[in-house]
């Protein structure tokens, strides 16, 4: 909300500076975001005198005028409005005079007669709506002095939280300052003259929604003149954001900024027989409001309507055809409460938010409504004229009385860990406008309000009462007032402590094996990522990655469940409309930019999420990917490159199962092809029912790599799910016995054809390999000469040993053996010798 | 043969031998003196042979004599490889003489995006203090993102969470971390500390400032006597930990799940407090809310509030990581450029 300080002191006194009193209101809770200087983008605009007024030699809309700005010789100005006279005291834009906007004023010349400035338009000076005339000054406005001087205006952003709908006024805010400073408010003095027929012989009220609109109170006023409204209350207004529209409209805008009490004056001819109907809208009723919209109302929209049908849409906005215009003599205005919550839902429903609706969206002090329709109508007949007719139309005239809000006062010392007496607390409400009283035997203790309501007795406890302003409806719980109580006296006074109390139990952080595999990947030169969740549903085409649960190979306590794609049903954009089932995409959208930036060698990875659907339930999974391409490394003086391959990708793994202390990984082909390449796509898990690795590695087929406009000729992708990345896994590494005999190591070279995966080979020479063998590394891989054409020999290094004993020739021999025989039964190897 | 004569043999043999390994040039030319000299088949030996003929009684002078000169031939021989293994080594050395200004070779070292990091910094600091990380699902339901925090479905609050819906009936995408008090407080007892780190999500368009996903850190502590105060001790600290000595202040905030709610404040990382266009002037910047736990929230966690009470804290990950590396773009940490990351080595 936007207050300008010199409305602000029509009601409280304020000696701070505009800076200190932000500083002190935001100290208070009322944000203040910003102090504008309200006329500080006026510049080089000053106050001058017309001297003389004639007809532009050569133009008939146009008048030449010499100005008087106080020094100097009078200037020459041409200008081409009507209402302007000798005499009279202008605002003048000098040569150079910045305006409103940033528009610049320079010496012209104006069908051949130079204009050495500008004479200007309260509308050019932003200070009233009236574009076409001159703004005219009172005569004894001071010659030459800087307009911004005498008009300009410290106005402060104030950001009214929303459970404070009291202060989004200048009243409400002047409570504040006077909370700050002490000083007294000057409430606005509030007195109509009744002189006209009884309201009811002009209007009948009839609510048949009291649910909706608990109160709704009327004055009719005859006789009115519509036009412009004061100078003073347009410049106001203009200062508080608000465009000044006519005396009656701006009586009702200022209102609503005085007091918060959004009010609407309908143009009463156009009220059918006088009869204001408030009821929901029936289906097909139509309404054409304000701002020219042609809408259909729908039945649970709440209307002003008369006998003919909807005027206007309840607290929201009014209609068309009882706009109040020139012409208009009779004014009808409304000043009603209605239910916040229907408010905001029809405000919602039709996209019309205004001034009025927001603060009626954050609840009305029932009274306001009888003391918001006086207030319009003294405003009106101050700068409209006409007769008030005598009494108001009230549908609810019982105004409840304070409410009273019991509360312990050690409480709010101990919620606030601070020791504030009795006393002390008392004194600090009053400043708030919170009475109170020592509590008598029976008072119980709200301590906690709808939806989950807790009453208490205080027993022996020292209890005040609490009587609280009925403009304070955020106040409503024992808590509430500690707030009060803590706000008043200041937060920056709370002491600081550290806790000495009981610590919770252990529990293993989550982030815990996410950790290890940032540090361990970052070691190995990965850049970590990190991506939108959210997604475009065409990734999923691009990139069809397959399903996890469909694969027999995978462990299923790992392996995602199969399910759909989550959709956002209110998007920002369709580029991000869907929950990632992948990562895949997220990293390739990451390669994009960076190769938009000219890289080409990329090796990222993410610790993130995939989500599905899964039997109606949302379902998260936290998942690594890893994609490489272009050089793992680059060239350097000392080094030739090396481009990234499927082998990194699978020693990243193996590394993370080491650094884990999980079992190795182990390799199963998958031939599927798009989005992989057929033959260099693989599943990873592990042997021996170990469940703590499993995923994918795979280079991506070609057309998946055009499809996504990628210069990269090949790119490795991989979504891996780890045993602890979603749950805290404990990591335990089970230590064995040194050996305490000699080991032997024997070398294999197998040949085998070319069919044969280095996985048979290995898990045939473990099958066979006896309780003697220790380990086995592939250490080479052979093609060529000799071989034939359609085999390939791989080497091993078998480590051989016994705990209790050294192992003898004639032992090692035999595994040996065993090993060949089995490796020539099983798949048809032969050893070279 | 006499002893005599042999022993002018033996020693004739020793001078020679001596001359001709000072002058050897290089280890083989040594090998090939050790054999000449000392071999099975070389000159000693050759000369020794000769003992045969001479008198008994002089045999072991002249062996005493040939042990004499055989060592003294070793120890030339030894001394002399000595030397010329220093003088080669020294050629080796000085041949080998590298360029050490040259760079070295590089060791791929990844980098740490700065979210996880500050997170993990984050973290530190409250496990510091005993608080214990939990995670919450990042689709919601509707209950505990809003309505168990005090937000009823047509809240005026519900303004300040612009929400992304999804295609599961009352579910959405998490506005904010809060929604894992709910959790923590259903799924354990008083003590409590606990934080809450992960994504969340709301319907905003994106700027410098601003996207529709972002990250915070939530905290929650709840035992008997758990107050306002201890809240100020803890983010003092926290403050102090990430930003340095620099001064801190409560004021007022607004959240329907705290009551009262706190926005915690800290003297400007640019200007130091004295007002710069980075705290809009006011010396000030708020790094994140807070507030005593509402007792409407307490009991949708089962937690009695006449017993216990509480405060939690959220913080915007993202705010913390611009105000530590002065990062001028949100939109920097998802769009993840290279050239952003790899400045965080
Ligand atoms: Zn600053």
């Amino acid at each position: 909300m936007r207050v300008p300080l010199s409305w602000l002191r029509e009601y409280v006194d304020v000696q701070l500076s505009p800076e200190q009193l932000a500083e002190r209101l935001t100290l208070l809770g009322m944000e203040v975001k910003g102090v504008e200087r309200w006329g500080a983008d006026w510049r080089s605009v000053v106050v001058g005198e017309l001297l003389t007024v004639e007809k532009h030699p050569y133009a008939d809309r146009l008048h030449l005028t010499t100005v008087n700005v106080g020094s100097g010789e009078p200037l020459h100005i041409v200008c081409g409005a009507h209402n302007i006279a000798p005499g009279q005291r202008v605002p003048v834009a000098l040569a150079g005079a910045v305006l409103p906007g940033g528009r610049r004023i320079e010496r012209t010349e104006k069908m051949g007669i130079a204009s050495e400035g500008m004479l200007c338009s309260g509308d050019e000076l932003h200070i009233t709506s009236d574009a076409e005339g001159i703004l005219i000054l009172p005569p004894a406005t001071p010659l030459g002095r800087d307009l911004s001087e005498l008009y300009g205006d410290a106005v402060l952003d104030v950001d009214v939280k929303p459970n404070r709908g009291d202060a989004l006024c200048l009243v409400g805010l002047a409570r504040e300052v006077a909370a700050v400073t002490g000083a007294a408010i000057r409430w606005p003095e509030i007195s109509v003259e009744e002189v006209g027929d009884p309201v009811s012989d002009r209007l009948r009220v009839e609510v048949r929604e009291p649910e909706l609109c608990t109160r709704f109170v009327g004055r009719w006023v005859s006789g009115a003149k519509i036009g412009p409204s004061p100078d003073w209350v347009q410049m106001r207004l203009q200062a508080a954001g608000m465009r000044p529209v006519s005396n009656v409209v701006d009586a009702s805008n200022y209102v609503m900024l005085e007091l918060g009490k959004p009010t609407h004056t309908f143009n009463g001819a156009a009220v059918k027989d006088g009869t204001i109907i408030v009821r929901l809208a029936l289906l097909g009723e139509r309404l054409e409001t304000l701002d020219h919209v042609e809408r259909e109302l729908t039945p649970d929209t709440l209307i002003i309507a008369d006998a003919s049908g909807p005027i206007g849409i309840a607290g929201i906005m009014g209609g068309f055809d009882s706009e109040i215009t020139d012409a208009t003599t009779e004014i009808a205005i409304e000043s009603a409460v209605f239910d916040p919550v229907s408010i905001r839902r029809t405000g919602h429903q039709y996209s019309l938010r205004s001034e009025a609706s927001l603060r009626f969206e954050k609840g009305q002090e029932f009274r306001l409504a009888r003391i918001g329709a006086d207030r319009v109508a003294q405003l009106t007949l101050a700068w409209a004229g006409g007769a008030l007719s005598k009494g108001r139309v009230d549908t609810a005239p019982t105004e409840p009385a304070a409410a009273r809000i019991a509360f312990r006062p050690a409480r709010v010392s101990k919620l606030l860990g601070a020791e504030i007496s009795v006393d002390e607390q008392r004194t600090l409400l009053r400043r708030v406008g919170v009475e109170t009283e020592l509590a008598s035997s029976g008072t119980r203790i709200q301590v906690s309000g709808a939806p989950k309501p807790l009453v208490v007795d205080p027993g022996s406890e020292r209890t005040v009462v609490a009587i609280v302003p009925t403009w304070r409806r955020d106040l409503d719980i024992e808590m509430d007032l500690a707030e009060e109580v803590a706000r008043v006296r200041g937060y920056e006074t709370t002491p600081a402590h550290l806790p000495d109390t009981l610590m919770p139990a252990y529990r293993p952080s989550p982030l815990g094996v996410r950790e290890l595999v940032r540090q361990t990947l970052a070691g190995a030169g990965l850049s970590e990522v990190v991506t939108h969740a959210l997604v475009s549903p065409l990734d999923e085409a691009r990139l069809p990655w397959p399903d996890d649960a469909g694969e027999p190979a995978l462990p299923a306590s790992l392996a995602a469940q199969s399910g759909h794609e989550i959709v956002v049903t209110n998007p920002l954009s369709v580029q991000h409309s869907v929950l990632r089932r992948h990562l895949g995409a997220s990293l390739l959208d990451v390669l994009s930019l960076n190769e938009r930036q000219g890289r080409s060698d990329v090796g990222i990875f993410e610790i993130g999420k995939r989500y599905a659907r899964v039997a109606g339930r949302p379902r998260e999974w936290t998942r690594l990917a890893i994609l490489l391409t272009g050089a793992a490394e680059p060239a350097a003086w000392n080094r030739a490159a090396r481009p990234y391959d499927l082998d990194d990708a699978k020693g990243i793994v193996e590394l993370l199962c080491r650094r884990l202390g999980l079992a190795e990984p182990s390799y199963v082909p998958d031939t599927r092809g798009f989005p992989f390449h057929p033959g260099r796509a693989l599943l990873v898990r592990q042997e021996s029912g170990a469940e703590a690795v499993a995923g994918r590695l795979a280079e991506l087929h070609p057309d998946a790599v055009a499809a996504w406009d990628l210069r990269a000729q090949r790119v490795i992708v991989a979504e891996v799910a780890l045993a602890g990345l979603d749950v805290a896994a404990p990591l335990r590494v089970h230590v064995e016995p040194l050996p305490r005999f000699p080991e032997v190591e024997r070398d294999l070279a197998v040949i085998v054809a070319e069919s044969r995966t280095a996985a048979e080979v290995q898990s045939t020479i473990e099958r066979h390999g006896g309780v003697l063998l220790r380990r086995v590394r592939l250490f080479d891989l052979y093609r060529g000469t000799p071989l034939a054409a359609d085999e390939k020999s791989l080497a091993y290094r078998l480590v051989l040993g016994a705990k209790d004993r050294t192992l003898t020739e004639p032992e090692v021999d035999s595994a040996i053996e065993e090993v060949r025989n089995g490796l020539e039964t099983d798949i048809g190897a032969h050893l070279r010798t | 043969m006499d002893f005599e004569s042999l022993s002018g043999d033996l020693h004739r043999l020793r001078d020679l031998a001596l001359a001709e390994i000072a002058k050897a040039a290089d280890p083989a030319a040594l090998d090939q003196l050790q054999i000449q000299y000392l071999g099975k088949k070389g000159d000693l030996t050759a000369v020794l042979r000769g003992i045969g003929a001479l008198p008994p009684e002089d045999r072991p002078r002249v062996g005493a004599v040939a042990n004499e000169i055989g060592e003294a031939v070793k120890t030339a021989l030894a001394e002399r490889g000595s030397e010329l293994r220093s003088v080669v080594q020294a050629q080796r050395l000085v041949a080998e003489k590298a360029d050490v200004t040259l760079p070295g070779r590089t060791v791929p070292r990844g980098t740490l995006h700065p979210i996880p990091e500050t997170v993990a910094a984050i973290t530190e600091v409250f496990g510091q203090f005993g608080f214990v990380v939990y995670e919450g699902p990042e689709v919601e339901d509707d209950l505990t993102n809003f309505q168990m925090l005090n937000i009823a479905p047509d809240h005026p609050a519900r303004d300040l969470w612009d929400t992304l819906y999804v295609d599961i009936p009352g579910h959405l995408l998490r506005t904010h971390t809060s929604p894992g008090q709910i959790r923590v407080m259903q799924s354990t007892r008083p003590p409590i500390r606990a934080l809450l780190p992960g994504r969340c999500f709301r319907y905003e368009a994106v700027d410098a400032s601003h996207g529709f996903e972002f990250f915070q850190v939530e905290g929650l502590m709840v035992d008997e006597g758990t107050s306002m105060a201890d809240l100020k001790g803890l983010l003092d600290e926290f403050a102090h930990a990430l930003f340095g000595p620099r001064k801190t202040r409560f004021r007022p905030g607004y959240y329907p799940f705290t009551e009262p709610s706190v926005a915690f404040d800290v003297e400007c990382v640019v200007c130091g407090g004295v007002g710069c266009p980075a705290c809009s002037k006011t010396g000030w910047m708020t790094i994140l809310g807070a507030g005593m736990v509402h007792p409407v929230v307490l009991q949708y966690g089962g937690i009695d509030p006449e017993r216990y009470q509480g405060f939690a804290f959220g913080m915007g990950v993202e705010r913390i990581a611009n105000l530590r590396h002065a990062v001028p773009d949100l939109r920097y940490y998802l769009e993840n450029d290279l050239r952003f990351l790899e400045q965080f080595r």
